[in-house]
């Protein structure tokens, strides 16, 4: 009777497969996890993952084996209310808030997580990014703050973006006030190429407040004339783990990986593609567009487990610049009819 | 009486003349309307507001009617050609239903349906068609078509009245959505008397109208006429169909669904041979209906059960509506009938086979229109294949896994295996899908890729024309693949081959369709094999060249580069896919020399290398492998090659479907390829690194920036210039373009204009637009000179124009309201739906968003239970109906439940009900419970009378808000009102939370003040813990608390009551205990049910009804049972007062000795008497004598009794001795009698020959 399930193989996108599977409801099973590898099996970070998930749903079946090699996920009814979980520390908070983005706005109760753990390191998005940038996107969907709200309106995103300011978002912590302003500097270097309007926010903890590890980065975010952002982001490297960052060489580096961002172009950032296709997903079943840039391959994968889990297939059209223009590369206009997703565990009275 | 009598002369008016009525009336003709009294009339503004508060009601009223006659606005999703309305006729039997749609359908199509059987689909008109079902009696059946019901036509038999059937079917539409319900009153001719008839109509009429809404269409049918109904109320009848609107029902437009017309059976008949039980692969006809359908979904068959969806496609419509014509009516070939179960339409052309119906009375003219005979004999023919063919295609495997081998490729390797393939082996099985395995020889392989590429041009419009070598070389390949790889695409292939030698263009259509259809893994059809493997040997090429120009400056980074060789392939992939899109594109169009130089090369070179090498390449070419064997010629250049891509990757767009979509069927060839054997037998297993690193990469949603751009470099900063503020904007847009259409409407403006810009932030970019425009406007002045007289009246013109509409949307958007604008986004929206997909294909439109409403789709389910087809019967209807996302789970249900008023029992918890909720019917146990005010839900043993109630189940999770119903039984029509329950579907916890309550019952056993020690109301001290400070209560309502357990007796505890308990009191917990909801959910599987028995379907028994049905009785609980009370006599001891006291006490007080003198109550009052000696005596006499008197008469009696005894018994002998005298006289005198009778025969037989 129960819908079949669909088989994966290796730990790669396990974020993915998760949250697709609860969103969809279809089961999934996740063999061969780093089966090959010295250290078989699932990693800490994603066995909290799972912990988290299973905290926001209810009636979730988590079979894991004794190698934990293989994993069966069998997705319960997203319930949401208030949930504290502590992060581990191998992934940043941003690796788990990325998914929670996606899974909130179709939770039973309002979901109010609270998150301990490390805030930045390089490999996932910081809280800062996620702050600036995913939000607005989930603003354009209709999901605003409080309350449960299922997608209301697909949105339609077309018209290109102009970047009207940049802000730059600091924050160092256990050093040298000084770095601050070394950062900034290199990093106005660049941009004033570009933009005069950089707004500047610093962070600087001291003391108790600053946490456990010293370090510092930056967040820039370009906002466009139409109210959308982009952004980049760099932080300095853990201390002990590879060569020290100079503050000038991350300014510089994140100044260019903004351009870098900029002349990918698009409504959304590249971080943040996955979350509005998701949204675009199980919006309504009408036509929506959205403009992005090229596609990550985290986009790109992400897409073909919606083709598994929704059957979804968008419609990839790609604009090309015009001779003259100096707008960066390629865009690509995404197109999707939507699922007609409906929020099976909202309760009616 | 008026006629009768002389009318009377009224009196007539007379004027007045004098007095003041006369002369007011003089004096207002004299001077005209006077000022005063018509003032309302002359300035009637002035009196229109009388009374504010008037005013703001009238106002209030006016805007509330206003607001309620406004919906929701709804994106209108209705496809531009809809499905068949379906037209569901119920009613009880023998009502006329089979006729009525025999009338109807003749009606419009001018044919004659001998059997209705299943639905029949007809062109009613130029933009309607209509799908009539009969709805047979049963309950399932009507739960089934109510829920696809467009328009339900209701026969009511107006000679008997309402019956019960009309009514549940009511019920049942109110539950699932309203459909239209257009009432037909029959058999109104059996009415004599006029005005009976008349009486009938009109409270069946109010009757319906209760039920359905006030004036709901009740339409009379008023007699038949030779066994049909009247010819014209039949077209009335039809012409309201035609017009009738409908309105959206929620479930049917949030889910797709299919009313089966046709069923096939394409199970292997060899499968079915050796196991006639095995599972079936059938596949089932019928528009799609509701909204888009994904492909490989989950469906449900209400009756049969949940189901994967292994394939659809769709087909020609059968019954397509005619052409856009300007004409009224439609013609005769237009009218247009279908209905396939019923054996009507009789050609129909599947996927890969070609059905005909052969019926007896039936020739239809339509089908064979469309099709010539010749053809569809040409077809049957080649569908037939010779045992040699079938031998040559069949196959051998000799390991699990291995592909397997054909006889030519056998022979090929010298007869390596002993004895070839064996008959029996692997035979090929015979249907007709096996049937069109290959024939895999040499030449018809090459007819067979030709065919093949030639399809493949026409799919696509970009790659039409490649270079006629690379064709070669790809077809090459192609057929490697197919020969080794795929096949499932195989089997498909000669048939197809076939099918284009043989049939016209529009038959290749539909096999090319097919094909398509039939690659599951590929799914894109622009992308065949041939592509793919272009893909790829460019993909080798890209990456190595990126490899090697990376190798260069990053070798350090050494290990950690293969690491995230993953991430780099994806960041390659655009590049390389880029380069073969491009590639297909030169062909096309030869603008670049060089990029046609490259594709060139290509397929030279692909064509050099011999087919093990290509394989080689095939393999490794997932893994940017560099020891490629022999082929290494090609990596000349390879470094100007990877930069000529990484310029055209600049400039061109990489085909990004194919990159998204289209890789995904070659990563899923990777592992297949890696399967591959050598020479035929033997697998090369590989360690396949690049997969496996990407299995297990780092789950990063960052995007690492692109190596190649250096944003050092000043062209590179340069190439995002316009994406600033600050730099050039888009044309209409350009800030100087804008500055300077403000300059020509406001031109006068402009000094003060600017005076205000230059204090903001962005003043140099101001300046920059200004100096910008300055320029321009030069510019311009000059060229005006030149202008002349007309552009410069056309320029003011659109000025104005332009000033116009800018004043338009500054005062018109105050009026719009919210809900305009809400309205006319839904339009946009709408038109935006309809206009995305408009120009794409089909086939590729079905993969963006899915079937469309309206199309005819062939579903392919395989593993249906067998009895689904043994047991098939088309009067059923099949019902396909989509799930959504998560609706093919189980779950808990928390509903909302009603008793229905008219079932005449309430129901009992844990009593099985069948409910039907969304498309399925299904059988549960429900425990029902009701929300306490603190909300506790606190289960119900019954549900209650007139009042709404919980129900939680175990069953398929439905959207919430989804309504149900609930019978007993489908089987017969034993209750009188079979719905027992409806409601809705409220939440889909999986948490449930029912409780029951439980109380505990225990004893003092020691009292101490306010605290007493209890014992009996639980076992151990762990129980008592758990229940530590729980309030107590004693029956009395002496309330306390548990405080602590005791030692000794286990389970004792100590408690504090706030009064003194007495030993006789009971003290008792009040608990609640979580009832556990059963897990039953048991699908209604009535259409595997046995034709003929397809409405006795039960499933799981009630306990009442087995113990009825196994004559068990309940064992009573022997404290309930009564007994005669027996009550012991209560004993008082005497009252003993001490005699001191005695004598202590008043005289009032003393205990006296004698009684108190009570009255007698008058009945014992009774007269004693006492007789005088004499009339003892007399007495004493009577009575010896009476004694005597007895004794005698007893004496006499017994005496009497024995002599009649014996009377009795000679009266008996004396009777036998009668008889038996009798007797023998009878019998002397029979025996007489007979040999007189024998002596007149013997007499008269003897005179017959005397007298001859």
């Amino acid at each position: 009777m129960a819908s079949q399930g669909l088989t994966y193989d290796g730990c790669n996108f396990f974020r993915q497969r998760l949250v697709l599977s609860t969103l969809s409801g279809k089961r999934v099973k996740i063999r061969n996890i780093r089966s090959k590898d010295d250290n078989p099996g699932l990693r800490d970070f994603e066995a909290s993952f799972i912990r988290l998930l299973d905290k926001i749903t209810n009636g979730t079946r988590i079979e894991i084996n004794q190698t934990g090699t293989v994993l069966f996920y069998q997705p319960g009814l997203l319930y949401g209310g208030v949930v504290e979980h502590e992060c581990n520390t191998q992934r940043s908070v941003g690796y788990y808030l990325e998914a929670l983005l996606m899974l909130a706005p179709f939770m039973k109760n309002p979901l109010k997580a609270v998150l301990k753990g490390v805030t930045n390191d390089p490999t996932d998005p910081s809280v800062d990014q996620l702050k600036y940038t995913s939000i607005p996107v989930m603003k354009r969907f209709g999901i605003d703050g409080e309350g449960v709200l299922t997608p209301a309106k697909c949105m339609e995103v077309r018209s290109f973006c102009l970047c009207l300011r940049t802000c730059i978002f600091l924050y160092s912590v256990r050093v040298s006030p000084q770095m601050a302003n070394r950062i900034v500097d290199s990093a106005r270097s660049i941009l004033n190429k570009f933009i005069p309007d950089i707004y500047i926010y610093t962070d600087h903890m001291k003391g108790d407040k600053s946490g456990k590890s010293p370090g510092f980065g930056l967040t820039l975010v370009a906002e466009t004339l139409n109210g959308t952002f982009l952004s980049a982001e760099q932080v300095s490297t853990p201390q002990g783990q590879g060569d020290p960052v100079l503050p000038e060489d991350l300014g510089r580096n994140c100044a260019k990986l903004l351009l870098e961002e900029i002349y990918r172009g698009g409504c959304i950032d590249s971080a943040n593609q996955s979350l509005a296709l998701v949204y675009m997903t199980l919006g309504q079943q009408d036509v929506s567009k959205v403009l992005l840039g090229h596609l990550s391959p985290y986009t790109i994968e992400f897409l073909r487990h919606m083709r598994d889990f929704f059957q979804m297939m968008f419609k990839i059209e790609t604009q090309k610049p015009a001779e003259d223009e100096r707008k960066g590369g390629d865009k690509v206009l995404m197109t999707c009819v939507g699922a007609g997703y409906t929020n099976i565990s909202k309760s009616i009275k | 009486m008026e006629g009768k009598e002389p009318k009377k002369e009224q009196k007539r008016h007379q004027q007045k003349h004098s007095g003041p009525k006369a002369e007011r009336k003089k004096s207002r003709k004299q001077l005209g309307t006077p000022a005063g009294d018509d003032e309302r009339k002359r300035n009637p503004k002035a009196f229109a507001v009388q009374s504010a508060v008037r005013m703001a009601k009238t106002f209030h009223r006016a805007q509330d009617l206003k607001a309620k006659k406004h919906h929701i606005p709804l994106v209108d999703r209705t496809p531009l050609e809809p499905p068949p309305i379906v037209v569901v006729v119920v009613g009880p039997p023998k009502v006329g239903k089979s006729t009525l749609i025999r009338c109807l359908i003749k009606n419009f199509t001018r044919q004659k349906l001998a059997d209705i059987c299943g639905p029949v689909t007809i062109v009613s008109g130029k933009k309607r068609r209509l799908t009539f079902i009969e709805c047979s009696n049963d309950i399932n059946t009507m739960i089934d078509l109510a829920k696809v019901a467009d328009l339900v036509l209701m026969l009511i038999d107006a000679s008997f009245g309402f019956e019960m059937e009309t009514f549940e079917f009511l019920n049942i539409c109110q539950v699932h959505g309203f459909p239209r319900i257009m009432g037909v009153l029959t058999h109104l001719d059996s009415f004599r008397n006029n005005k009976a008839l008349r009486k009938t109509k009109k409270r069946l009429k109010h009757r319906f109208w209760t039920e359905v809404y006030q004036g709901a269409k009740l339409f009379y049918l008023s007699g038949m006429v030779y066994g049909e109904y009247q010819t014209q109320e039949v077209k009335n009848l039809g012409r309201f169909i035609s017009v009738m609107k409908f309105r959206p029902l929620v479930w049917q437009q949030s889910h797709p669904y299919v009313v089966a017309d046709r069923m096939e059976d394409l199970t292997d008949p060899e499968m079915v041979r050796v196991d006639p039980k095995c599972d079936r692969t059938v596949s089932l006809y019928g528009y799609l209906r509701g909204t888009y359908l994904k492909n490989k979904g989950q469906v449900h068959i209400p009756g049969v059960g949940d189901f994967a969806v292994a394939d659809i496609s769709f087909l020609p419509d059968p019954c397509a509506l005619p052409e856009a014509q300007k004409k009224r009516a439609l013609n005769e070939k237009e009218r247009l009938l279908y209905a396939p179960m019923a054996g009507v339409g009789g050609v129909v052309y599947d996927k890969d086979a070609v059905y005909i119906d052969l019926p007896g009375g039936h020739v239809n003219q339509e089908q064979e229109e469309v099709r010539p005979t010749t053809e569809l004999v040409q077809s049957l023919i080649s569908t037939h294949t010779t045992l040699d063919a079938k031998m040559a295609a069949s196959k051998v495997s000799l390991f699990t896994g291995a592909a397997a081998l054909t006889p030519g490729e056998v022979e090929e390797e010298e007869n390596e295996l002993t004895s070839g393939p064996q008959e029996s082996r692997v035979w090929d099985p015979e249907t007709q899908r096996e049937r069109r395995k290959a024939v895999f020889t040499e030449e018809e392989d090459d007819d067979d890729s030709e065919g093949r590429s030639e399809e493949e041009g026409d799919e696509e419009g970009e790659s039409e024309e490649e270079g006629e070598e690379d064709e070669e070389g790809n077809k090459r390949e192609e057929e490697e693949e197919t020969v080794l790889k795929n096949k499932a695409k195989d089997k498909t292939e000669p048939k197809e081959k076939q099918g284009i030698k043989t049939i016209p263009p529009a038959k290749r259509q539909k096999m090319e369709e097919r094909k398509l259809g039939k690659e599951p893994v590929v799914e894109v059809p622009a992308f065949a094999d041939s592509e793919d493997e272009l893909e790829m040997s460019e993909e080798e090429e890209g990456g190595k060249g990126e490899q090697e120009s990376e190798g260069e400056e990053s070798d350090s980074e050494g290990e950690e580069d293969e690491e995230d060789s993953a991430v780099e392939k994806g960041d390659l992939k655009p590049i390389d896919s880029g380069h073969c899109s491009e590639e297909e594109d030169a062909s096309d169009s030869i603008e670049d020399d060089c990029e046609t130089n490259v594709s060139g090369k290509e397929g030279k070179k692909s064509n050099a290398t011999s087919k093990m090498e290509e394989e080689d390449e095939e393999m490794e070419g997932g893994e940017l492998c560099y020891e490629s064997a022999g082929s290494l010629r090609w990596k000349e250049g390879l470094q100007q090659k990877a930069s000529e891509a990484f310029l055209r990757q600049q400039r061109s767009a990489p085909n990004l479907r194919k990159l998204v979509y289209g890789t995904v069927a070659e990563d899923d060839g990777d592992g297949g390829e890696d399967e591959e054997e050598l020479g035929g037998l033997f697998r090369v297993s590989r360690p396949e690194k690049g997969k496996k690193h990407r299995a297990d990469g780092v789950d990063c949603s960052r995007f690492d920036p692109d190596a190649a751009r250096n944003w050092d470099l000043e062209e590179m900063l340069d190439s995002i210039r316009d994406c600033f503020v600050t730099g050039k904007w888009e044309d209409d847009q350009d800030a100087a373009t804008l500055l300077k259409e403000d300059e020509e409407l406001y031109g006068e403006f402009e000094d003060l204009e600017t005076g205000e810009v230059h204090k903001g932030k962005a003043a140099k970019q101001k300046d920059q637009a200004k100096e910008e425009s300055d320029d321009d406007e030069e510019e311009e002045e000059e060229k005006l000179m030149n202008v002349d007289d007309e552009t410069q009246k056309n320029k003011r013109l659109e000025k104005k124009r332009r000033l116009k509409e800018r004043f338009d949307t500054e005062y018109d958007d105050g009026d719009a309201t919210y809900f305009d604008d809400l309205k006319e986004e839904m339009q946009k929206q709408a038109e935006l739906n309809r206009a995305e997909f408009e120009d794409v294909d089909d086939e590729t439109r079905v993969q963006y968003e899915g079937f469309r409403p309206g199309m005819y789709v062939r579903v392919e389910i395989p593993s249906l239970p067998c009895e689904f087809v043994t047991n098939f019967d088309p009067h059923y209807p099949i019902i396909l109906g989509a799930l959504g996302a998560s609706e093919g789970n189980v779950g808990y249900l928390q509903m909302r439940l009603k008793k229905h008023r008219w079932h005449s029992r309430i129901l009992k918890t844990r009593d099985p009900l069948i409910l039907s909720l969304g498309w399925r019917r299904f059988q549960t146990i429900p425990l029902y419970h009701i929300e306490d005010h603190n909300g506790r839900h606190r289960l119900l043993k019954y549900t209650p009378q007139h009042m709404h109630c919980g129900a939680t189940i175990w069953g398929p999770i439905t959207p919430q808000g989804t309504g149900f119903l609930a019978v007993q039984s489908v089987a017969g029509t034993k209750t009188s009102f079979r719905i027992a329950a409806t409601g809705v579907v409220l939440d889909l916890d999986k948490s449930v939370t029912i409780v029951k309550k439980l109380k505990l019952i225990g004893y003092p056993y020691k009292i101490y003040k306010n605290t007493s020690f209890i014992k009996g109301m639980f076992n151990t001290v762990l129980e008592v813990a758990k229940f530590e400070g729980g309030s107590i209560r004693t029956v009395s309502g002496v309330r306390g608390q548990i405080k602590k357990a005791l030692s000794t007796p286990a389970g004792a505890y100590r408690a504090t009551f706030e009064d003194r308990l007495l030993m006789s009191d009971i003290v008792f917990l009040r608990s609640w205990y979580p009832v556990s909801v059963p897990q039953l959910y048991n699908p209604v599987t009535s259409l595997l049910m046995p034709a003929g028995q397809k409405d006795s379907w039960s499933g799981m028994r009630t306990v009442g009804q087995l113990k009825h049905d196994l004559g068990v009785r309940n064992k009573p609980n022997t404290d309930s049972l009564y007994k005669p009370v027996v009550r012991a006599q209560r004993h008082f001891n005497k009252l003993h007062i001490p005699r001191e006291l005695q004598k202590a006490l008043p005289f009032k007080s003393k205990p006296k000795q004698d009684q108190p003198k009570g009255k007698m109550p008058k009945d014992l009052q009774r007269p004693a008497v006492i007789r005088e000696p004499h009339e003892r005596k007399v007495a004493a006499l009577l009575n010896a004598l009476s004694a005597v008197h007895n004794y005698k008469s007893k004496k006499a009696h017994t005496a009497q009794h024995a002599k009649h005894k014996d009377f009795l018994r000679q009266r008996s002998k004396a009777e036998e001795d009668k008889l038996k005298r009798q007797k023998e006289a009878k019998k002397k005198l029979y025996r007489m009698m007979g040999q007189k009778e024998k002596k007149s025969q013997r007499s008269s037989l003897k005179g017959a020959p005397l007298d001859d």
